[in-house]
C-alpha cells in the first residue's frame, strides 16, 4: 500500500532571496507532482518536520515547483539556513486549489499581503496563462516597506501581460525611492478598477489582513460568496485525518485552505 | 442464529488467534470494572468476560496505536512500512455495541475520503471483530439516549450473547459466516427458547438504560440545539472547572485526532511518528508566530462539544458519541457530557 506519509526525496536547486525574511526555494521532486492553483504540500525539513505551503510556481510545470518562505519559528528557520544542493520532502499536494472554473468570464480582484502573494502568484500564473477567459484581473498587494515585496522582478511582466490586466502595489508607510501608492491594501480597495457586481475577490495574507480586508470587501459591496480568503490553520496530515485544521465543520487540508467566506462567516474566532 | 457452549467457543477464539494476537475484557473482582487484555498467541488465558458492559479502555487502540512510526525516510522502500504483510492480525473479542459504531465511526475518517491513513486500514482490514451483548450496564452508560442500542447491530464479524452454558453466536460479515461454516462442528442450532432468553436480557438491560438516563433528553436532535448555544454563558462555566488533563479525549473511543513529528536517528536518515493528540490541550492549533485561534479554554472546551455533535455530523454523518460514558467515568472536575447537553436543551427550547 502505498504510504502517504513518506515524503517524496526532492533536491532544493535554487534560492532566491525576495526580501530580508522570505527566500524562494526552487525544488525539484525525484518524480514529477501535479498540483492545481492554491493546493498546498507539506515540506519536510528532514529532522525537524513538516509545515504547509502553498507553491508560488506555474501550476502548468510539475517537474519543478517553487515554494516561497518566510522565516518564521522551527521549520522555516531551517530552511532559510540551507544551500544549493540540500535535501528535502515533499508530501501532496493537498486541498480544493482555488475555483478556477468560477472565475472564467468574471472580473477577478486578487488582493494579497506579504507573504501571501506566495499562494496567489500560482493563481496569477494560471490566470494569465490566457487573460481572455476572464472579463478582467486586478492584482493589489501590500508589504510594510518596498523591501518587503516579493516578486518585484516580475511586475512589470503581469502588467504587459494584457489589456484587461492591472497590478497595484503598495507599501505601509512613505519610504525614500517609493513613488507608488502608499498605505494599507485596504487602501487600494476604495477605488477599485473591477465592478462588483459577478466578480470574485481572493485574498491571501496575515489573518489580521484577512480580516481587514474582508471587512473592506463588505464595505464596498461584495457579499460573502464573492469572498474567498486563504485560510490558516495549523496543520499536520494534510489529508484530513488528523482532525486539526478545522473552521467549523471544514477541514483547511480537504475543503481548503482557500475558502468561500459565506461557508465559514458564523465561525467563532474565524480570523484566529 | 448458532448455539457454541463455553468449551467449544474457547476453542474456536484459540483457532482465530493463532497467528495474531487477542484483545479480550476481563473483570476486575477488586474494582468491579472490566478492562481490556492483550494476549498473544498460545497459551491464551481463559479470563475473558464476555458479558457486562463495555471495559474501561476503548479499543481504538489496536487499529490506531498511540504512537506509531508511519514513514522513515531517505528510503529505498517507502511502502515497507505499509506493506500489510509485516502487521499483525488481531482479535478483538467482547466488543460492546458502543465499541463497534466507535470503529464504524473513525472508520469513516481513516479510510473514506480521497487519502486514506494505510496503517488503520491495514490494522481493520487485519482485525477480526468478536462483538457482544451488553448483559449490565454502567451508571455511565447512555447509548439509548443517542438512539443507540447496548448490544451490536453491525460492524462485526461474529457477534455474541452469553446465555446459559455458552453463548448464541451469529455471523456479521462473510469472514464470520466462513468461520462459522469451517467450524459448524463446535456449534448446534440456537433453539427458540435460548432465542427468547437472550431478548429477555436485552430487554431488561435496555430498561435500565432508560431508567438510569430518565433526566437527560434524547441527545440525537443535539446539532441543532448546539448551533443556537455557541455564544452561551456554560462553556465559560465548564472552562472553569476543566484541568485541561485531555482524559476524556484520551480515553473516547471517536477520539482519533493526532499530530505527526519527525526524529533524527543514527545515521542519516530519520522517522516520522504518529502520536495521539488531545484538542483540550493549548498547543494543539497552535501556529507559526504563537497565534492560536483556540488559546481559550472556554474555545477548546467548546470544540469537543462542536466538533462531535456539530461538524462530524455535516462532515462524515453522524454524531461521533456513542454513549458509552468513558469520558464521564474520566474527567477529574466531574464534568457529565450529559449533563451539559441537558442544560444546553433546557435553556435552547426555554
Ligand atoms: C495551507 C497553508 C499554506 C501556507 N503557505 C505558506 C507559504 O506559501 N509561505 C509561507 O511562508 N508560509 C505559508 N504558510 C504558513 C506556514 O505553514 C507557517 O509559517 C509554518 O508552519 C511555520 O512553521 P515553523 O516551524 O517555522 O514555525 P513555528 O512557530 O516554530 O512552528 C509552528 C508550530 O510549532 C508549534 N509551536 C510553536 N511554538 C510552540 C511552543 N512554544 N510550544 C509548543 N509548540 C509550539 C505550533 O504548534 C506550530 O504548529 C502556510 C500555511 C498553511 C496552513
Ligand atoms: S454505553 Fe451501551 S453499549 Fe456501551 S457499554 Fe454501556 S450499555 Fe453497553
Ligand atoms: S491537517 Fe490533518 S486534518 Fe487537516
Amino acid at each position: 500500500m502505498e504510504n502517504p506519509y513518506y515524503p517524496i526525496d526532492t533536491v532544493v536547486e535554487d534560492i532566491i532571496t525576495e526580501t530580508p525574511t522570505i527566500k524562494t526555494f526552487c525544488l525539484k521532486p525525484a518524480r514529477p507532482i501535479d498540483f492545481k492553483a492554491g493546493q498546498f504540500m507539506q515540506l519536510t525539513m528532514p529532522g525537524i518536520g513538516e509545515a504547509p505551503f502553498t507553491p508560488s510556481s506555474d501550476p502548468n510545470i510539475s517537474e519543478k515547483m517553487e515554494i516561497t518562505i518566510l522565516k518564521t519559528g522551527k521549520v522555516t528557520d531551517a530552511l532559510h539556513e540551507l544551500k544549493p544542493g540540500a535535501k528535502v520532502g515533499l508530501r501532496g499536494p493537498f486541498g480544493e486549489g482555488y475555483p478556477l472554473d468560477k472565475l472564467e468570464g468574471r472580473e477577478v480582484l486578487v488582493v494579497g499581503g506579504g507573504v501571501g502573494l506566495a499562494p496567489l502568484r500560482a493563481l496569477i500564473y494560471a490566470l494569465l496563462d490566457d487573460p481572455s477567459r476572464y472579463k478582467k484581473i486586478s492584482i493589489k498587494y501590500g508589504a510594510r516597506m518596498p523591501e518587503e515585496l516579493c516578486f518585484k522582478r516580475q511586475y512589470q511582466d503581469w502588467k504587459n501581460r494584457a489589456d484587461n490586466v492591472s497590478f497595484q502595489p503598495t507599501i505601509d508607510v512613505p519610504a525614500e525611492g517609493w513613488d507608488g501608492h502608499v498605505g494599507l491594501v485596504t487602501t487600494l480597495l476604495d477605488d477599485l478598477d473591477v465592478s462588483i457586481e459577478g466578480s470574485y475577490a481572493l485574498s491571501c495574507g496575515p489573518q489580521i489582513m484577512l480580516k481587514f480586508v474582508t471587512l473592506k470587501l463588505l464595505e464596498v459591496g461584495y457579499k460573502p460568496p464573492q469572498i474567498y480568503l486563504s485560510m490558516n490553520r495549523k496543520m499536520s496530515c494534510g489529508m484530513g485525518k488528523c482532525g486539526r485544521c478545522n473552521v467549523g465543520q471544514y477541514y483547511l487540508c480537504v475543503d481548503g485552505p482557500d475558502m468561500c467566506y459565506d461557508k465559514i462567516k458564523h465561525v467563532p474566532n474565524v480570523f484566529g | 442464529m448458532k448455539f457454541i457452549d463455553s468449551t467449544n467457543f474457547v476453542k474456536l477464539i484459540k483457532k482465530l488467534t493463532a497467528e495474531g494476537e487477542l484483545y479480550y475484557p476481563f473483570l476486575d473482582e477488586e474494582t468491579g470494572s472490566y478492562h481490556l487484555k492483550r494476549a498473544s498467541g498460545f497459551p491464551l488465558e481463559e479470563d475473558f468476560e464476555l458479558g457486562g458492559y463495555r471495559a474501561v479502555e476503548p479499543s481504538k487502540g489496536v487499529a490506531q496505536h498511540a504512537r506509531v512510526t508511519v514513514a522513515e525516510y531517505p528510503s529505498e522502500n517507502p511502502d515497507e512500512i505499509t506493506n500489510p504483510d509485516n502487521i499483525i492480525p488481531s482479535v478483538v473479542l467482547g466488543a460492546k455495541g458502543c465499541d463497534v459504531n466507535a470503529m464504524k465511526m473513525v472508520d469513516k475518517v481513516q479510510v473514506e475520503g480521497e487519502f486514506t491513513d494505510p496503517l488503520y486500514k491495514i490494522r481493520r482490514d487485519k482485525m477480526f471483530v468478536v462483538a457482544a451483548d451488553c448483559d449490565d450496564c454502567k451508571e455511565s452508560c447512555f447509548c439509548t439516549l443517542l438512539g443507540r442500542k447496548p448490544w451490536p447491530e453491525d460492524g462485526y464479524d461474529l457477534a455474541v450473547s452469553k446465555i446459559s452454558g455458552g453463548y448464541l453466536i451469529e455471523a456479521g460479515s462473510e469472514r464470520g459466516e466462513k468461520v462459522l461454516a469451517e467450524n459448524g462442528k463446535l456449534t448446534s442450532e440456537a433453539r427458540e427458547q435460548q432465542i427468547k432468553a437472550r431478548d429477555e436480557k436485552r430487554q431488561k438491560v435496555l430498561a435500565r438504560l432508560k431508567e438510569n438516563n430518565s433526566q437527560f433528553p434524547d441527545l440525537t436532535g443535539m446539532p441543532e440545539k448546539l448551533r443556537e448555544a455557541i455564544n452561551d454563558e456554560i462553556w465559560k462555566e465548564l472552562a472553569k472547572d476543566c484541568v485541561e488533563c485531555g482524559a476524556c479525549t484520551n480515553i473516547c473511543p471517536t477520539c482519533y485526532c493526532f499530530l505527526l513529528y519527525d526524529r533524527k536517528m543514527d545515521g542519516d536518515y530519520f522517522r516520522r511518528l504518529s502520536n495521539w493528540d488531545s484538542c483540550q490541550l493549548t498547543g494543539y492549533a497552535r501556529m507559526a508566530g504563537m497565534l492560536n485561534p483556540r488559546a481559550s479554554l472556554v474555545d477548546r472546551v467548546k470544540h469537543r462539544f462542536y466538533h462531535k455533535y456539530d461538524y462530524l455530523v455535516s462532515s462524515h454523518d453522524d454524531i461521533f458519541c456513542t454513549g458509552c460514558g468513558r469520558c464521564i467515568d474520566a474527567c477529574s472536575a466531574s464534568i457529565d457530557i450529559r449533563d451539559v447537553l441537558a442544560r444546553i436543551e433546557q435553556k435552547v427550547t426555554g
